[in-house]
């Protein structure tokens, strides 16, 4: 046979397929030109359908109250549970969902809540108070086996059904953040299917919700099926579909290598991903693909000091590496203009966050004015000791957020021009909060997601894990304060101090703010984030 | 003792049918003049082609700075992601970093890595080898029933088990390696031990009354190692492999420290942006493994062997 070429069928196939390639290049070197926020939605919603979505990593438990893998766990525990109530993502306020309305104690130690008539699970039995009571005797019950929700159950007494659609839950110790908690996906409420058995059968199946989707099944590290929930009509009032959800059916692919998920989607394989890495978020956005983005609220990202180590014990050594870090250039060379450079320890979503920019700004001649004044003078190979000892800091950090790496090194490189040597060091979950546990490390490199400045007390409370070792009264008053007034202008003082307090000691020294950033087709509509910046119930999705 | 040896060395026996085996490496360039090593040379340009390398990335590896003068660690945001150019040959990081001064100074913990991994396996595996082929008896079952244990688990799979227990850091992900290659090594040690033994200048020294470790050292360990050290030689590009795999997956050098293996990690999901950042290192090692197979095999008797 002579290896001459005809262009068959297959050879036509070849040519086309090198065509589609192009366009996406095509259309990347146009630039701005094609920038395609809202995607030409047009037609109305069609009901029907598969939506397939990329999650980044396996979920390991779909029980909303387990240790699952963070928020990949929860974008699929979110579409089958609803919560009492519900935060819109547009005020940040709480608005009603399964609770038509409820109330606060003014000592913040009793909530009552007035549930919606007719709501039932998708196992048929229906919603009432004693359902709230079962679950929430359930998650105390289950102790460190919901490490999701138990945290918001600090002090808890009990829940007391006053009568069939009234309940009342009492704790020892005021806990005015247990309202927004209330909206969480971690404390969805689940039927009493789910609740009869033990915790351990409740990760890979047996999930059983009030939600607009039902699970079909869940196979560890390769994806979750859910199918439409027939009969849903207690939609919050943020989404814009009420009723049975457009989609029959939702398909979550584990596909953990962020090039890949990419890939899949340029290719049409998969209609939606998350967790886009910044560095594609301009090629997928010039070449028509919708971005769904949204700033995570609560903790920024921020280095913490550990404050039981003599080196950061002085607050001047802490205050020099604030100034000396260049949170700008870190935003500019390893983040995209989605992402915010910090201008507080919480983010700009989060309720009550106040504007401290003025108090973070860059300057290295500062930094080595206060390094001067602490007693750190430069050494022979330009990192800076005092008594024989080197201004090193052992830096731990997760590899959670893809840009994590570069950010440190960069801000490595950015500490090394004041004099100071920070060594990185990476651990695996378990690992690291041994580390914190034990308190071998100078400065810890994260962040902490929740829509509620409460999220300040677990990271900085003296009275809970307190892995930084902070000392500090004011701002446990602050962090106390806020728990223990349901007034929202009192408690958003407490908060604003607590901000103050933590970004002038520099107890922790925040960078920038996290952002969720989803990928959409362009046949793909009506996907939003919740105002945790995670995935919201899929109600209003649709492919056409 | 040595007049006795040399009466019954394999230059006065040549028919003999257990010659005892001479390295390539010493045995090499005594024979033929300059001449004869060029054509030889001239016939085989790929083999040029990777001496020429290694002698290229070995400076590297001691000597970073006789190759370039960046800095590996220096930050320029403003040249983040540039292509490569005749200012960085191999293009930028998404730090602006300059990826040819971190290849070099890659090459540094890499190759060192390399070597502390294939002397680890050279001589661990030799000695167990030499003793079991030599000792026979129970030390011979004990040490290969070990060896096969040892060969029964994949080699990359032992690795990572290793460097899990020894923690983190270039110098384990060498020693797990290492151990990992002890096994291949013990039994062509061990082979080559067991054919020597038997031959007439080991059993003539043993009759002349010396001792069992000086026939050993002497007489055993110097003709049964020419295979083990070909061996060791191709040993060592699969090490460099095994080595920037664990690298890649992380057990290497916490960062900013380049190595190749993280280098091609941390590039990966910059792909779609800028290939250069996976393909300049994944080159890089892929000529050296197999520039290190191409001068293994020409230590295999090739110079010997040349028509």
């Amino acid at each position: 046979m002579k290896s001459s070429y005809r262009p068959g069928r297959r050879g036509r196939g070849r040519v086309l397929a090198a065509w589609l390639a192009a366009v996406p290049l095509a259309l990347a070197a146009c630039g701005q030109a094609g920038t395609a926020e809202t995607s030409a939605a047009g037609n109305a919603p069609r009901a029907g359908g598969t939506l397939t979505f990329g999650l980044s990593t396996d979920p390991i438990s779909i029980n909303p109250r387990g240790a699952g893998a963070g928020n990949d766990a929860l974008y699929v525990s979110r579409q089958l549970v609803d919560s009492l109530t519900e935060q819109d993502p547009a005020t940040g306020k709480l608005i009603p969902w399964l609770a038509t309305k409820w109330e606060a104690s003014d000592d913040a130690r009793t909530f009552t809540f007035t549930l919606r008539d007719g709501v039932t699970f998708s196992d048929g039995s229906p919603l009432t108070a004693q359902s709230v009571k079962d679950n929430f005797d359930d998650i105390v019950r289950a102790g460190a086996k919901a490490p999701s929700s138990i945290i918001y159950f600090t002090g808890y007494k009990a829940t007391e059904v006053v009568d069939k659609l009234t309940v009342k839950i009492e704790f020892t110790t005021p806990n005015a953040a247990f309202l927004q908690a209330s909206s969480t996906a971690a404390l969805g409420l689940l039927g009493p299917s789910t609740l009869a058995r033990p915790v351990e059968e409740r990760d890979v199946a047996n999930v059983v919700g009030t939600g607009p989707f039902t699970l079909d099944h869940y196979t560890k590290n390769s994806e979750v099926v859910l199918k439409r929930r027939k009969g849903y009509g207690w939609a919050p009032a943020d989404r814009e579909h009420q009723g049975d959800a457009y989609l029959d059916s939702v398909v979550f692919k584990v596909i953990p290598e962020a090039g890949v998920r990419t890939g899949a989607l340029q290719s049409g394989q998969i209609a939606a991903i998350g967790s886009v890495p910044p560095q594609n978020v301009q090629v997928l956005r010039s070449s028509g693909y919708t971005l769904v983005v949204r700033p995570n609220p609560g903790n920024v990202f921020s280095l913490t000091a550990n404050e039981s180590r003599p080196l950061l014990k002085d607050v001047r050594v802490r205050q020099a590496l604030a100034k000396a870090i260049n949170a700008q250039e870190v935003r500019d060379t390893v983040l995209t203009p989605d992402f915010a450079v910090a201008t507080s320890i919480l983010a700009r979503t989060t309720p009550d966050w106040t504007d401290l920019s003025g108090a973070l700004t860059f300057d290295v001649e500062a930094a080595k004015k206060l390094l001067d004044e602490a007693g750190w003078t430069p050494g022979a190979d330009g990192v800076r000791e005092k008594d024989g000892e080197k201004l090193s800091l052992v830096t731990t950090w997760l590899s959670n957020f893809g840009p994590n790496q570069s950010a440190l090194e960069l801000i490595q490189q950015q500490l090394s021009k004041i004099g100071v040597k920070l060594e990185l060091q990476t651990y695996t979950v378990p690992e690291l909060l041994q580390v914190y546990a034990k308190g071998t490390f100078d400065l810890a490199w994260g962040n902490l997601s929740r829509a509620d400045g409460d999220v300040l007390r677990t990271n900085y409370s003296t009275a809970g894990n307190n892995y930084y070792r902070i000392d500090d009264a004011g701002l446990e008053d602050a962090l106390r304060g806020q728990q223990s007034t349901a007034d929202g202008a009192e408690r958003a003082g407490h908060i604003q101090r607590a901000q103050k307090l933590i970004v002038e000691k520099a107890h922790s020294i925040p960078v920038f703010e996290l952002t969720t950033i989803l990928a959409l087709s362009s046949k793909t509509h009506g996907i939003t984030l919740g105002a945790d910046s995670r995935l919201q119930q899929l109600n209003d999705a649709w492919v056409s | 003792m040595t007049d006795l040896t040399s009466v019954f060395h394999p230059g006065a026996e040549p028919g003999a049918a257990d010659e005892p085996h001479t390295t390539a490496v010493a045995g090499a360039p005594v024979r033929g003049g300059a001449r004869e090593v060029l054509t030889f040379l001239a016939r085989r340009p790929g083999l040029v082609a990777a001496v020429g390398w290694v002698a290229l990335v070995l400076p590297a590896a001691f000597a970073p700075g006789l190759l370039t003068s960046a800095d590996p660690l220096a930050a320029s945001p403003a040249d983040k992601l540039a292509a490569p150019s005749a200012l960085h040959p191999l293009g930028t990081d998404e730090l602006g970093r300059d990826l040819y001064a971190r290849v070099v100074h890659g090459a540094g913990l890499s190759l060192k890595a390399t070597v502390i991994a294939v002397l680890v396996g050279l001589l661990a595996g030799s000695v167990l080898g030499l003793l079991a082929g030599f000792l026979r008896g129970w030390a011979d079952d004990v040490i290969m029933r070990v060896v096969d244990v040892l060969l029964a688990i994949p080699g990359l799979l032992l690795s990572l088990a290793l460097v899990t227990a020894l923690g983190f850091g270039t110098v384990n992900v060498a020693v797990a390696v290492g151990v990992a290659s002890v096994a291949s090594c013990a039994r062509v040690m061990r082979s080559e031990v067991l054919r020597v033994r038997h031959s007439l200048y080991v059993e003539a020294a043993h009759a002349g009354g010396a001792r069992w470790t000086r026939v050993l050292v002497r007489h055993v360990l110097p003709n049964s190692s020419g295979p083990v050290l070909v061996l060791a030689a191709l040993e060592f590009g699969t090490s460099i492999l095994s080595v920037s795999a664990l690298s890649f997956l992380g057990y290497g050098a916490q960062p900013p420290t380049p190595e190749w293996g993280s280098l091609i990690a941390s590039g990966r999901d910059y792909l779609a942006v800028a290939w250069w950042m996976t393909t300049m290192p994944g080159l890089t090692i892929a000529a050296t493994v197999l520039a290190a197979n191409r001068i293994s095999r020409m230590l295999d008797g090739e110079w010997r062997h040349r028509g």
